[in-house]
């Protein structure tokens, strides 16, 4: 730490730190490079889309898989070879935000609630419980369509409603170093209370949080691309993932097929990927599970 | 008894729960700025009466008052009239519950059955070859979005293959269906004896429930097998072993310890797979409960979504209030308190 040399990314060392990451989890190595390269896709969708995801060629409706369309056209002729690629855009950029979102929400709330126990505590968690009653997906639904339907909303509601993940598991942890003696230290030099909770407890209880942020993104693609579907949220001609397989999903029963069947393979990728990155990065970082293996 | 005591201290500690599943299902539509009125009203409406729709619908009191009413109505079972058709919600949910219930019931059941002798076997010998193919395997179960999957099967099934009838409703519209005994067409078919009747509702069910059986299965065998190799380190085992207990012996010991476990896991997973049941009810037309609350969600009828949020909480909590129950029967140990 105190010789910045040392800690610099060079090439090699980038490198060096991928073929460790292979070793010691090939699956959470499969899972970067899946979620690596949907995110190419997603940053610069332009260079790879042969056609705009949203021109409609109406002289070219429901075409089957060829040289020009490689995914065929959609039923409002739309090539969909370019919406699948443009679909990226919409997995990243409500998965990110909303995972940020959980983080800011419910890592505090988990040091607040941990470190000062008592009422607040207590109430936080049978909140918490009760929010376990509801299946997720039926309440970021209802949450959804109640509280209007925009991307906006979609990525607020999501990132709130799992929050209560990561502050359960800051919690638990800031509980079992609450009285250890580097935070008693801490209180005795005289460190304010916002002190000991963000730079000394907060750097010791994030890992397990920062181990399910790769589970928790790849939960929110899944739940975002769900609304989608069911046409709650982001509406059809929008070239995301799940919109696209509510267009196609007509087509299906009459052959049809690649309208629906492409977005959600590519769905299933990156979720996937996410999922793959996810499970190593809890193996990785959580000691209990390596050791049990 | 101890035991019937246990059960009504266990209900009791539910009313707490309630009250803010209660309070969530009204926030839900009167914090959204969600105008009924608007809709009930008309475009045409005259100002005059909008304030009597307003006033009809209580509207005008109190915020707490409205909970308390609603409160009051919920407990007398009155969930109010759907915004779109009128129809006493209740009614609407009452009709379709059994329906959902018939998918919910194999589709776990099958995932189960699927799951713990999967998540076992894994356990049984960490990162072998069997215990990394399951756990990809149940990787991309987690990764599948259900809707998708049965539109495939629908692709495969019907459209390619024509096995399958249709994805529309429960029985072939040709067919009958049988009296009602238990509300499920399969068993009520068998029950009176009406073969054709239960030949088209098995071939209703099998896509469905194959759908939701992979779905459920997925996250039972992970947690499956996290809880057997706990159960493997734990000192129960390590002494079996020492003891010299044949291998056949000893897993024996690991799965009965590790029922608990997966009782309460298997419980709190009915929870999320009654979400997922609804998305697999909308692509197959079941006519259930679950896309009831769909469609009510998406055309905004907001007394049905309200209803069928109440209705799948309290489920979970009874789900949940039976697992501590199955628990307690079949776990000598647990602690009645």
């Amino acid at each position: 730490m105190n010789n910045p040399s040392s800690n610099r990314w060079t090439l090699a060392r980038v490198h060096n730190r991928a073929r460790g990451l292979a070793r010691l989890s090939p699956t959470a190595t499969a899972g970067v490079i899946i979620i690596l390269f949907f995110g190419i896709l997603a940053l610069f969708s332009n260079l790879f889309m042969p056609h705009d995801p949203v021109a409609s060629y109406t002289d070219r409706i429901l075409q089957p898989p060829s040289a020009d369309h490689w995914f065929g056209t959609d039923g409002n002729g739309m090539d969909v070879f370019s919406r699948v690629i443009y679909g990226a855009k919409f997995g990243f950029g409500i998965a990110i935000p909303a995972v940020l979102i959980s983080l800011v929400i419910g890592v505090p709330v988990g040091l607040i609630a941990g470190y000062r126990g008592g009422i607040l505590d207590e109430v936080l968690m049978r909140i918490f419980d009760g929010l376990r009653v509801f299946p997720s997906i039926i309440l970021a639904l209802a949450v959804v369509a109640a509280t209007g339907q925009s991307l906006l909303n979609v990525v607020l509601v999501l990132g709130f409603l799992d929050s209560p993940v990561f502050a359960r598991l800051v919690r638990s942890e800031v509980l079992s170093l609450r009285s250890s003696i580097f935070v008693e230290s801490a209180i005795a030099a005289g460190n304010p209370t916002w002190r000991i909770l963000f730079l000394h407890l907060l750097p010791n209880s994030i890992e397990g949080a920062m181990a399910q942020t790769a589970v928790r993104a790849a939960w929110a693609v899944r739940i975002s691309a769900t609304l989608a579907f069911l046409g709650v949220g982001i509406q059809a001609p929008t070239p995301e993932w799940g919109a696209m397989i509510r267009q196609g999903t007509e087509f299906m029963i009459t052959g049809q097929w690649w309208v629906a069947i492409f977005p959600g393979v590519a769905l299933i990728f990156l979720v996937f990927g996410l999922n793959l990155f996810g499970d190593g990065l809890q193996d990785i970082l959580d000691p209990r599970r390596r050791t049990s293996k | 008894m101890k035991f019937s005591h246990f059960i009504f201290r266990r209900a009791l500690m539910v009313i707490p729960l309630l009250v803010g599943v209660l309070f969530l299902t009204f926030m839900l539509v009167r914090v959204g700025g969600l105008d009924p009125v608007g809709l009930l009203a008309g475009p045409t409406a005259t100002a005059e009466e909008f304030e009597m729709i307003r006033e009809e619908l209580g509207l005008n009191e109190p915020l707490w008052r409205q909970f308390v009413i609603y409160t009051s109505n919920v407990i007398q079972g009155d969930l109010g009239e759907s915004w779109l058709s009128n129809r006493p919600v209740l009614e609407d949910i009452g009709a379709r519950a059994i329906i959902s219930l018939e998918l919910l019931f194999w589709g776990i059941g099958i995932g189960t059955l699927i799951g713990v002798p999967l998540g076992l076997r894994a356990a049984f010998r960490p990162n072998g070859r069997f215990d990394q193919t399951t756990r990809i395997l149940s990787l991309l179960g987690f990764s599948i979005p259900t809707y998708w999957l049965g539109l495939v099967m629908l692709f495969v099934f019907f459209y390619l293959l024509r096995w399958a009838p249709p994805g529309m409703g429960r029985i072939s519209l040709m067919v009958s269906p049988p009296d009602f005994v238990t509300g499920s067409y399969f068993i009520d078919g068998i029950i009176s004896a009406n073969w054709r009747a239960a030949y088209s509702s098995l071939t209703h069910l099998i896509l469905p429930v194959i759908c939701l059986a992979i779905v459920s299965a997925a996250p039972i065998i992970k947690q499956t097998r996290a809880i057997a190799l706990e159960v493997i380190s734990s000192d129960t085992v390590r002494f079996a072993r020492a003891s010299g207990l044949r291998t056949k012996t000893v897993r024996s010991i690991v799965f009965r310890n590790s029922a608990t476990p997966i009782v309460t896991f298997v419980g709190t997973e009915i929870t999320g797979l009654v979400g997922t049941m609804s998305l697999i009810e909308y692509v197959f037309a079941w006519g259930g409960l679950g896309q009831y609350g769909l469609n009510a969600i998406v055309r905004g009828d907001f007394t049905a979504v309200q209803g069928y949020v109440l209705v799948l909480a309290l489920f979970s909590v009874i789900v949940f209030l039976a697992v501590d129950i199955i628990i307690a029967i079949i776990e000598p140990r647990a602690d009645l308190k």
